[in-house]
């Protein structure tokens, strides 16, 4: 086990170092976006751009920049935007919470919903029931996450405005402490949206998984001892069953928390990391967006490996 | 066939897995379903879309008639108001879906879009799943040192959060083009999304293919090919490929399907297929400011891509079903 | 400088700076009526972080608009709308200096008793003035290029001097005299620019919008709290007692500033009671709903400003006449104004209305299809492909597609290029990337013609990074003129020969094809008043109330 955990830390380092290294290559290559101009303002004289380009260190080779930039963001911790000149770090870390608040609710909705749903597909299988269950997990999935949240934002606060219970709030408190209900209020739309996506794909994996563990030797010697259906529902089939949707749930955080949320947040005006992605890109925005992928390259990497941990643990056939 | 023939000394007919999966699937009411809607589809964008200029306005998609009137119940309606608002959707031949706000006809660019929705969410599924399949291959089979270096390109592409890397590689190319020795491809061409696409997911494709290969190759044909003298690339292409054949077929509907809604969030963020061509994501970018006062620009490619997405997916579980009803592929995208 | 403030994250989200529509304040007499309350705070809203809140490097209509609130130098604008407010007054100096020395030198006597706010609390000294407008050089304030043409500044600049010495202030006899290296008619116009506001001697070389105890204020508020992304919040100052009537006493007590309210929220707010003011022009597509809902809250304002579209006279095609003027026949200009929700008015002028005597209205151009296609047929470029760029900010992809269906119906082959919001302006500028016709727009630093035509026109001011005239437009018959017009004292005759030129380029150079000038509108609470719209300085807070 500890032989693993050491093997996979390493893992992560040598991605996240690569990552890095593909991130800086990407953005020095592109043609224009020179933040020394960006950085000069409007009416800069080539005197100003020289001087900026001294100043920030852009006249240095590139690996000397790469170097700068990765101490600036590890051990001084204290790395510049060239957009707006604010610190990345804090607005990173500003950010995260309301991530995390927007992935985690979400992630509880569909982890529910999509356990239900499965369940009950999976146990009325073949009948209409499931065939119209599996039609609309489906349906769930097909749809484009943005534009779901874009349409429901304008019927819910365009059309319906005046309707009391589909007022929806822009964001202002993200803290679940002390004022749970405003917290859950202004982040329902986005959990619902965010929701939807995946609970369709849960549903499947549920069913599916319910289905092989049903037909296995324990379940119907469970059965021919007398046990009622519900009980060899919850108490034999449903734990296994559960386990790959579990080790599937760590994944699909992770990749929300690094990366979905980029869809969403823009939409909802929900300041988290996903919106500072967002526009670090669409302004060439170097340094945020080496802070960012890291950051979700991390938590991919990261949730795979508890993934991987959960897994060995659990199932002793597949330790590693 | 029945016992009593058997016994009476015919043959038994065996029927072949094709034969079997064809019945399972037709046996499938969705999955009829599913392949009839996708049907439709491809038939109006394709032979439809000119089939409607042709009939019902004659205008293309191209056509801006920002200073154009259209008929509506005896008066003459500007087709862009003064205010910048276009028409919405009514009963009539030109601008059955309304306008959007360059004055162009939202059903004749809605079909026109869908064909280059479907292209590129096609196009870049072949090569995802070509480029894929050739890397879980050759990963898995040959194992080693090329299987530590394949799979750590895996890793490195599946752990750079998807659409930073997607709207990093885009924003690049979209700039400046890509110039790879003589071959020059523009940056507005189609081909740019297509590979970027393409190339994020790779790694969803090529993991899956490299396990189903290594357990593969301990079979007993494998090394009975082996024996005989077979090479790594005959046995890769004569006994390997029809064995991950149904995986792949499976993987690629389901990726068509995910390269679609790709396609529509890139362009979302402004880096897909370049503006002037239509494509149900670009439809919506541009709609999307417009959504209070023309509200149809951004719901009907959204109904479109959903419809198109939807019967994909019905339609790939469908065929795991009929392939490996017991198959474990799970392609999360 | 460029309208940039309607930057906000992303693609689908920036919905537009265009809005239009020639007079000043309308929107129905009883909001402005009524006697001014004192009181009551102010919510409102703002996309976007401004650039800086740093009165030496602020280069944004953001920054101005609250650094006008905050700080004052030794002349101002007059703080009224239209073309009242392009006329400079006195502020802290007592009155407006003639040039003596063959126009060589001004010399400005300061009044006593301005002071800055705390911790420093101290009367403001022309020792500071001198302070300030060297801190420009050494924090490379992108307004630098206003005032290097002081006697010693590129000395001072390249750190071969540690002073300027053509600014020579006497804290004693209160005065402060300025040496030029040659005549400079706009040099009070530089003066009144936030660049030359007074900032304490001893403020660090470096931004301090985020450093409190170097914000520090001379005018009726100052900035009590930044949190850059977040808010900015506004409060009197205390140490301030207004000196002319020129520079008044604000009326509200504090403004409370929400950084990164989309147009579309600020709407709703508004219409919830929970914002009064938004920085931006509402979304065009709400405008029409809003005109007929609240017509005594929706303002609009005439700005210095001009929307165009540069072709590049060093590219094909469009290096040669013909095809240029060809573009500008085929342009309806009515078409690109309905893009930009009718909210502005059609121009093809250089120079905007507002410029007084400098703006004299020029027709060349009427909409002639047909004949477009003539001039492209004979200067044989049928065919020629061509990329029309524009930002991403919405409705400017429009504009762009509409340039490109013009092109190709005259005969080219056009695409269109969209570069997010954020940097398009860096690439349009940098030779590398010279687009061949890309959208652009001006809108004036401050109101005279040199800030047009000598900024964007002047082929001498032709650089490969950071270039305003992304024409490339180079006709020394005319460099010659501009030089001429800017030795020149402000007045009519100086406006003439602006006026002239901006008919010399239009009708025998044709860099551009000049469609509109956009109208800035306003929609706001209820209970707000007051509202003056100064086209250099933008909404003046101290002139705001709210009813109660």
């Amino acid at each position: 086990m500890f032989q693993f955990l050491i093997r996979r830390l390493l893992g992560l380092v040598l991605v996240l170092f690569a990552i890095s290294v593909m991130v800086f290559v990407i953005f020095n290559v592109i043609p224009g976006g020179d933040p020394a101009l960006r950085l000069a303002g409007r009416h800069p004289t080539q005197q100003n751009i020289i001087q900026i380009r001294k100043q920030w260190g852009f006249d240095k080779p590139l690996y000397q920049q790469y170097a700068d930039m990765m101490d600036k963001l590890f051990i001084e911790r204290n790395l510049i935007s060239y957009q707006n000149q604010v610190q990345v770090i804090p607005t990173i870390e500003a950010g995260i919470p309301r991530t995390l608040s927007l992935a985690l609710g979400a992630g509880a909705i569909w982890l529910f919903f999509g356990v239900v749903i499965g369940v009950l597909s999976g146990v009325y299988q073949g009948r209409w029931l499931d065939r119209v269950l599996t039609v609309l997990a489906l349906t769930g999935v097909s749809i484009p996450i943005f534009w779901l949240g874009a349409v429901l934002l304008y019927l819910l606060t365009f059309q319906y405005h005046s309707l009391p219970i589909f007022s929806w709030i822009p964001p202002g408190g993200y803290s679940p402490i002390g004022h749970p209900l405003a917290w859950a209020e202004h982040l329902f739309l986005p959990w619902i949206v965010l929701a939807v996506v995946s609970i369709g794909f849960y549903a499947r994996v549920v069913r599916s998984s319910l289905l092989d563990v049903r037909s296995m030797d324990y379940v119907r010697t469970a059965r021919a001892k007398g046990l009622s259906s519900w009980r060899v529902l919850t108490r034999h089939t449903l734990r296994t069953a559960l386990i790959p949707v579990v080790t599937l749930f760590g994944l699909d955080l992770g990749a929300a928390i690094g990366g979905t949320v980029i869809l969403i947040e823009p939409i909802f005006g929900l300041e988290g990391v996903g919106q500072y992605a967002q526009a670090s890109v669409a302004n060439l925005d170097l340094p945020p967006l080496m802070a960012l992928t890291l950051y979700g390259a991390f938590f991919v990497v990261i949730f795979n490996a508890l993934v991987d941990v959960a897994y060995a643990w659990l199932d002793p056939r597949t330790r590693v | 066939m029945t016992l009593e023939a058997v016994q009476a000394g015919a043959t038994p007919t065996g029927r072949g897995g094709v034969a079997l999966a064809w019945r399972r699937f037709r046996r499938n009411p969705t999955a009829i379903g599913s392949a009839l809607v996708l049907l439709l589809v491809v038939l109006a964008c394709f032979p439809g879309a000119p089939l409607w200029v042709d009939v019902a306005c004659h205008h293309g998609p191209a056509f801006q008639n920002i200073n154009g009137y259209v008929t509506q119940n005896g008066h003459r309606v500007p087709v862009v108001a003064n205010d910048g608002t276009p028409i919405g959707p009514g009963w009539r031949a030109c601008y059955l879906l309304g306008a959007d706000a360059n004055g162009r006809d939202l059903m004749v660019r809605l079909l026109y879009g869908g064909r280059v929705s479907l292209e590129v969410g096609f196009a870049s599924a072949l090569v995802c799943v070509g480029l894929g399949l050739l890397i879980g291959m050759v990963s898995g089979y040959l194992g080693g040192f090329t299987d530590s270096i394949l799979s750590r390109l895996m890793d490195l592409i599946w752990a750079f959060p998807v659409y930073l890397l997607a709207v990093a590689l885009a924003t690049s190319l979209a700039l400046g083009g890509l110039a790879i020795g003589p071959l020059r491809v523009s940056s507005t061409s189609l081909a740019i999304p297509i590979l970027v696409i393409a190339v994020v997911y790779v790694p969803y494709v090529a993991r899956p293919i490299r396990g189903q290969v290594i357990s593969l190759r301990r079979m007993e044909f494998v090394e009975a090919a082996v024996a005989q003298g077979a090479g790594p690339v005959r046995v890769m292409i004569s006994e390997l490929t029809p064995n991950v054949a149904s995986m792949t077929l499976v993987m690629l509907t389901l990726i068509v399907a995910n390269n679609i809604l790709t396609e529509a969030a890139l362009s979302f963020l402004g880096v897909g297929v370049p503006i002037l061509t239509p494509s149900w994501g670009n439809i919506i970018q541009q709609g999307y400011n417009l959504i209070v006062t023309a509200p149809a620009l951004t719901i009907a490619p959204g109904i479109a891509i959903m419809l198109t997405v939807v019967s994909l997916n019905v339609l790939g579980d469908a065929l795991r079903d009929a392939l490996d009803p017991h198959s474990k592929v799970r392609v999360k995208v | 400088m460029k309208t940039l403030s309607v930057i906000l994250a992303g693609a689908a989200l920036t919905l537009a700076a265009g809005c239009g529509g020639g007079s000043s304040s309308g929107g129905g007499s009883g909001a402005n009526a009524g006697t001014p309350v004192n009181g009551g705070t102010l919510l409102a809203g703002i996309p976007s972080n401004p650039d800086h809140l740093d009165p030496g490097l602020t280069y944004t209509n953001e920054g101005w608009e609250i650094v006008e609130a905050t700080n004052n130098g030794l002349l101002t604008f007059r703080k009224a709308a239209g073309g009242a407010g392009s006329v400079i007054v006195p502020d802290i100096a007592t009155g407006l200096p003639a040039p003596t020395d063959g126009g060589l030198v001004y010399t400005f006597h300061l009044r006593s008793g301005v002071k800055f706010s705390p911790p420093v609390s101290r009367q403001v000294l022309p020792s500071d003035f001198k302070y300030s407008i060297q801190r420009l050089f050494k924090i490379n304030s992108g307004g630098v290029g206003f005032y290097t043409g002081i006697v010693g500044a590129n000395a001072f600049a390249a750190g071969n001097a540690s002073q300027i010495s053509g600014i020579v202030a006497n804290d004693k006899a209160m005065t402060i005299s300025f040496h030029l290296t040659q005549p400079d008619g706009t040099f009070l116009e530089d003066m009144a620019l936030p660049f030359a506001f007074a900032m304490p001697k001893g403020t660090p070389y470096k931004d301090i919008s985020t450093i409190p105890q170097w914000r520090i204020a001379t005018g009726p508020y100052r900035v009590t709290d930044y949190v850059p992304g977040q808010k900015i919040v506004l409060a009197r100052n205390p140490n301030f007692t207004s000196w002319t009537p020129n520079t008044p006493n604000g009326h509200l007590n504090a403004i409370d500033i929400t950084v990164g309210v989309t147009p579309e929220q600020s709407v709703n707010e508004t219409a919830d009671g929970q914002l009064d003011w938004y920085f931006e022009n509402p979304p065009p597509d709400r405008l029409p709903q809003l005109q007929r809902q609240y017509p005594n809250q929706v303002f609009t304002s005439a700005t210095g400003e001009i929307e165009y579209f540069s072709m590049n006279e060093r590219l094909y095609p469009f290096n040669k006449l013909a095809v240029r003027q060809a573009v500008n026949y085929a342009t309806d200009r009515h078409a690109l104004l309905k893009l930009e929700g009718g909210q502005g008015s059609i121009t093809e002028n250089i120079i905007p209305p507002t410029f007084g005597t400098a703006y004299v209205k020029h027709d060349f151009y009427p909409y002639d299809p047909a004949k477009a296609k003539a001039l492209i047929k004979s200067a044989g470029v049928e065919g020629a492909r061509v990329a029309v760029w524009s930002l991403n900010t919405d409705p400017y992809p429009n504009l762009a597609q509409y340039m490109a269906s013009v092109l190709n119906g005259i005969g080219l082959n056009a695409t269109v290029k969209i570069v997010d919001a954020s940097v398009y302006w860096d690439l349009i500028s940098t030779e590398k990337n010279d687009p061949q016709i890309a959208y652009n727009n001006w809108s004036q630093d401050f109101p005279e013609g040199e800030d047009f035509i000598d900024v964007l026109l002047n082929g001498q001011n032709i650089v490969n990074v950071g270039n305003n005239n992304q024409s490339n437009a180079d006709v020394p018959a005319y460099d010659k003129l501009i030089d001429q017009a800017k030795r020149m004292p402000l007045g009519n005759a100086r406006n003439a020969i602006w006026a002239r030129l901006d008919a010399g380029y239009s009708k025998t150079n044709a860099p551009w094809v000049v469609f509109m000038n956009a109208a800035r509108i306003k929609y706001v609470s209820a209970r707000l008043h007051g509202l003056v719209f100064n086209p250099t300085y933008y909404d003046l807070f101290p002139s705001m109330w709210l009813s109660k």
